[in-house]
């Protein structure tokens, strides 16, 4: 088996690319791919505990489950909001979007 | 049917959010009757609450095979009834301004009452996936929420600053999460609890985990220096909706955030408290000082709620029974009065589209009840005798000065006085100035009323006798 530390290093690597993905993208659509990129992070963490703790009841996956389920409500709804925007700021960069202060 | 009476206020909130959004299909011309059907939801599901709450706190012990999953104690009974009359007490003051403003009825109340299903749900769960997705339903829901007035690109922009932050930070939030469970093995509160420590200095996962934690659930409530969505997100969305948003997710918030760091992470103490300590006060000044500038109403509003989060995490950093206390009492109180002054601003702003301080301009001579009524929730906000936020912030001193943190409760005081001018300026507005000619006149709805009554009612009440709330929340602590 893969040791822990490997698959520790890789989500916490994983997660930290789609973090300054997120924090540097301007393009919105590439903020919200950024934080898919951490969930997925997140999914691989769930699922490699839940083999190494040799969980019975599969805690960790069932909880994959729901992240996957909610990150694609959360990705819709985000996309509405980016189609609302678009149709008043002619565009979804968010340097330009500011009519209120940041 | 037994098991089926813990689940009930969630049954009747879902019942009736789907029966609006249902509805919204074919009333088109009677949208008051979607208003009805929410409040009438809001309030069975209040009512349904009683027989549990009768049960004493025992009620958690008819649950054996859900015991780690869910609790209906005392704990959960108290957040469940703030949650449904915040909600409540917003969709009491919203109709007329979602009458003028034509936003989509149907929509507001299903997902009002969607979102108010997800906080009662994160008030119950002892598990941090039911947990996760009751932080996820009110969170996706806020999102919508704040963009619901598509006619307006502030509301949109709201919603897009809310929304990239939201989503940011509950992955951060859940990566913590995702290693509690890998190093405790367990995902119930009592399981983490059991098992869970951070070693000394704080390095290692553990101390990873924890930082995680509270930088996610750090956004969630609007603690500095998670704060920067609050004042843009909070003066962008529809006034109703930000009244909503500065109270609801916020205790929500509060609720998972006690009892995750109470019941699961007990054996880190040492280590997250100092964290809090230190995040709370910065989040007092700070929103404090930022407040002080500000001349639009529901962006001074932002920062004195961010400046609120700081002295109810004060309460957490304590993390004594006192501490816990006095900071139910302070969310509690902060409730009703906070909501009760955003119905008054709601009333203003359904013809007045700006909330800017010139808007208040002679409200005195115009309706003097109503500007009486604000100037008393803002002294309640200050924390004035005689009102609730007085006492609000007396227990919160007093916990802290009793567990030796003399420099977090000089914080505090020192931020009650640096609130003073900025609530200040909307009063002299109201009671110096005389109204322009030009602006419409204010109208003020039944609901306004109600609301506006419901919170005088509270905030001196409990100001002259805070003696019932008071022996609640020690109930509800010593359930814990």
């Amino acid at each position: 088996m893969v040791p822990q530390s490997w698959v520790l290093v890789f989500t916490a690597a994983l997660f930290g690319l789609g973090l300054w993905g997120s924090l540097r993208a301007t393009n919105a659509v590439r903020i919200l791919m950024g934080i898919e990129l951490m969930l997925n992070a997140i999914n691989v963490n769930l699922v490699a505990f839940n083999r190494y703790l040799a969980d019975q009841a599969g805690q960790g996956q069932v909880f994959a489950l729901f992240v996957m389920t909610i990150a694609a409500a959360e990705a819709a709804v985000g996309l509405a909001i980016f189609v609302s925007l678009a149709r008043s700021y002619k565009g979804i960069n968010v340097d330009k979007i500011n009519i209120l202060k940041w | 049917m037994a098991v089926a009476l813990h689940f009930l206020p969630e049954l009747i909130v879902l019942a009736a959010a789907l029966l609006v959004a249902l509805l919204d299909l074919w009333l088109e011309r009677s949208r008051q009757v979607l208003h009805w059907i929410a409040l009438a939801g809001i309030a069975l599901g209040l009512a349904s609450l009683a027989p549990l709450a009768l049960r004493g706190p025992a009620g958690a012990e008819a649950l054996p095979v859900w015991a780690e999953l869910w609790r209906t104690d005392g704990f959960a009974l108290f957040f469940k009834a703030l949650f449904l009359v915040s909600t409540g007490l917003v969709l009491l003051a919203d109709r007329r301004f979602v009458e003028e403003r034509r936003l989509p009825a149907g929509e507001l109340y299903a997902m009002l009452l969607f979102a108010t299903l997800g906080m009662i749900m994160m008030a119950s769960s002892h598990n941090l996936m039911v947990i996760y997705i009751g932080l996820e339903l009110v969170g996706i829901t806020g999102y919508a929420l704040s963009g619901l007035d598509k006619s307006d690109p502030r509301s949109s922009e709201a919603a897009l600053k809310y929304f990239l932050l939201g989503a940011v930070s509950s992955s951060i939030l859940l990566f913590g999460l995702s290693l509690v469970y890998g190093l405790t093995g367990s995902l119930t509160l009592e399981g983490i609890g059991r098992v869970f420590t951070v070693p000394e200095g704080g390095v290692g996962l553990a101390g990873m985990a924890v930082l995680l934690l509270l930088v996610g659930f750090g956004f969630k409530i609007a603690a500095v220096p998670f704060h920067m969505w609050v004042p843009d997100t909070y003066q962008g969305s529809p006034t109703p909706v930000t009244a909503f948003l500065s109270v609801g997710p916020k205790a929500a918030g509060f609720a998972a955030l006690l009892s995750l760091f109470v019941t699961g992470l007990p054996q880190a103490t040492s280590f997250w408290r100092p964290l809090l300590a230190g995040v709370a006060v910065l989040t007092m000044t700070l929103g404090n000082l930022a407040a002080l500038s500000q001349t639009n109403l529901k962006r001074l509003m932002g920062y004195s709620s961010i400046s609120h989060t700081g002295y109810v995490l004060a309460g957490l950093a304590v993390a004594t029974p006192y501490g816990f206390r006095a900071m139910l009492f302070y969310l509690a109180a902060y409730a009703f009065v906070n909501l009760a002054a955003f119905a008054i601003i709601i009333a203003v702003g359904t013809q007045r589209q700006a909330h800017e301080l010139a808007d208040y301009r002679g409200l005195g001579q115009q309706n003097t009840f109503m500007a009486v009524a604000l100037t008393i929730f803002f002294l309640s906000l200050i924390g004035i005798p005689p009102t609730a936020g007085f006492f609000g912030k007396l227990y919160l001193f007093g916990a802290a000065i009793e567990q030796g943190y003399v420099g977090l409760a000089l914080v505090m005081v020192l931020n009650g006085v640096l609130s003073v001018p900025y609530y200040y300026a909307v009063i002299k507005e109201m009671f110096m100035g005389s109204p322009e000619p030009s602006a419409p006149p204010v109208t003020w709805p039944w609901g306004v009323e109600a609301a506006v009554i419901a919170g005088l009612v509270v905030a001196l009440g409990l100001g002259l006798g805070s003696d019932p709330l008071l022996r609640a929340a020690t109930a509800v602590v010593n359930a814990l």
